[in-house]
């Protein structure tokens, strides 16, 4: 239970952890030599091995890049329209009541189910996977704007009225710098679907136009999976992704409390 | 913090239409009715019926979809695909999350390697994964299992960790036996923390599977809709896109009342 708060050493705590897996790992490891020579099944050895080569000569960091820079335009772009549209659905109930229906319906719609229709409309490129990655990225942020807009605190906003505060800046001064942590979260939330959503729209259209380039991590592993066959590399690929969300995460949870210091 | 009560459409007044035009059903009505409006307009605007099929075919595909009976196939191989997953994720995760929750050993010994595993998002294991499994059933079944396994796993060791000592230490004075505690009292006390789990996994898995079956399943809601991409036959599209929101929303209206008959004892604490 909660009783006993773990006292023992750093190093103790470190090395309990890193046993599991170590002992997977060398499992792994063991188990891939075992196999015969010439097998793609990748092993720890050879993914390391695989790390290096694709960063130095194979252009990891550049399909990297161009994945997260996808990321941040469509982020972007779903941060300005959840933002506008959630501060309009929260302050008022009119369009509160209209677009609520509409936006609950699409909620449960997941981004890649519309991604048939992206490459209907914008082709098998860049403008498909920007917009999966706005898709995704936009109901976080309207939903939690939406929510921290409905709780700013209306006797903040009656005195501004009554001193006479214009609706402009009510909306600047008081509204939004209220609703501020709730889009914050909003924001982390909508960048880990961004970045789960880029790997699927890149991989996916990757899969359906026969590899064509659209470039990025996830087109990366498809053309790993359906033309070297190289294991290895997919699984580097893996972790990369996994290491770039952990580090998105990370910097949203250390810019947290330096973006509202009022919160704590 | 409201401080007067403002009646939506106040100045309209009573009587049985006025009561009519607030209602939460004719809202939805009217916003959907507007919805399709602003549609057709785009459509005829658009003037491709290859991109944006006017709304009116796509319910009547919709409507053929369902005399033929392919939508429900393609629904329920999904569903069945959704429940088969989201059944191995709680075996799985709800006895870990237990152990991990109640051992400070086992906690330590396995949680970093949970952290490890965990910002590796299911689609990342897609390539991988149709090396292993191939193309079939496995594939977007494993991949759900993965998303739902996490969100079950925290909620079920949050759930554990928050239970009252106090309730623990009062069975123990009465001599409950061990199996007793854990059927009587953490179960209980962990479950409506579970149960709020399980709807999250459910809603990863549902965009999962999406996914995860349009790359590597040869049925399925997922195949069906890039399926009828390629045959340029959009209104399908659209079609089968409408009836995966409509059954993403109806599992989880279920779970919802699910949780409500599994943990009455939850209700008006924040968790439903």
């Amino acid at each position: 239970m909660n009783n006993g708060i773990d006292t023992s050493p750093r190093w103790s705590r470190a090395a309990r952890g890193a046993a599991l897996p170590l002992v997977l790992l060398v499992t792994w490891q063991v188990w891939a030599l075992s196999l015969p020579t010439g097998s793609p099944a990748p092993a720890p050895l050879r993914v390391l091995k695989a790390a290096v080569e694709l960063i130095t000569t194979g252009g990891l960091l550049d399909a990297l890049a161009q994945s997260l820079g996808r990321v941040l335009i469509g982020f972007a772009a779903a941060l300005v329209l959840g933002i506008v549209l959630g501060v309009l659905m929260g302050s008022s109930r009119a369009v509160r009541d209209n677009l609520d229906p509409i936006v609950e319906s699409f909620r449960p719609i997941a981004p890649m189910a519309i991604l048939p229709i992206a490459i209907l409309w914008f082709g098998t490129g860049t403008p498909s996977a920007l917009a999966i990655v706005t898709y995704a990225a936009f109901f976080p942020v309207l939903v939690n704007t939406v929510h921290g807009v409905t709780r700013v605190d209306r006797k903040l906003v009656l005195a501004a009225q009554t001193m006479g505060v214009s609706r402009l800046s009510i909306l600047i001064r008081v509204v939004l710098p209220g609703a501020l942590p709730s889009i914050v979260l909003g924001s982390r939330l909508a960048m880990g679907v961004a970045w789960t959503a880029i790997i699927a729209a890149e991989l996916a259209v990757g899969a359906k136009s026969g590899g064509g380039g659209s470039g990025g991590i996830g087109q990366m592993m498809f053309v790993f999976y359906a033309y070297s066959i190289d294991l290895n590399a997919i699984v580097v690929c893996m972790i990369m992704v996994g290491v770039v969300a952990l580090l998105i995460d990370r910097l949203f949870r250390w810019l947290e409390p330096r973006l509202i210091p009022w919160k704590q | 913090m409201k401080t007067q009560v403002v009646l939506p459409n106040a100045h309209i007044g009573f009587g049985p239409l006025r009561r009519m035009l607030r209602q939460r059903w004719f809202l939805a009505l009217r916003a959907f009715t507007l919805f399709a409006a602003f549609w057709w307009v785009f459509f005829v605007w658009n003037d491709n019926p290859l991109q944006l099929p006017s709304p009116v075919r796509v319910v009547a595909a919709l409507g053929s979809l369902i005399a033929t009976g392919e939508l429900f196939e393609h629904a329920l191989i999904s569903t069945t695909r959704l429940l088969t997953a989201l059944g191995i994720a709680i075996a799985l995760a709800v006895p870990l999350g237990f152990w991990m929750g109640l051992s400070r050993t086992a906690e330590a010994f396995i949680d970093p390697l949970i952290e490890l595993l965990r910002p590796i998002s299911g689609i990342a294991w897609l390539p991988l994964a149709l090396f292993i499994f191939g193309v079939g059933n496995t594939l977007p079944v494993f991949i759900m299992v993965y998303v739902g396994f996490f969100p079950i796993l925290m909620n079920t060791m949050a759930g554990v960790r928050q239970i009252d000592p106090k309730l623990i230490a009062a069975a123990a004075t009465m001599g409950v036996g061990r199996r007793a505690l854990l059927l009587h009292v953490l179960v209980p006390a962990a479950l409506p923390t579970v149960m709020v789990g399980i709807r999250l996994a459910f809603a990863a898995s549902w965009a999962a599977i999406v996914a995860a079956e349009l790359i590597g399943a040869p049925s399925g809601l997922g195949f069906a809709i890039e399926w009828y991409r390629q045959l340029l036959m959009t209104p399908k599209v659209y079609a089968f896109i409408l009836i995966i929101g409509v059954v993403g929303y109806l599992c989880d209206l279920g779970l919802r009342a699910l949780q409500h008959v599994m943990t009455p004892w939850s209700e008006g604490t924040g968790l439903q």
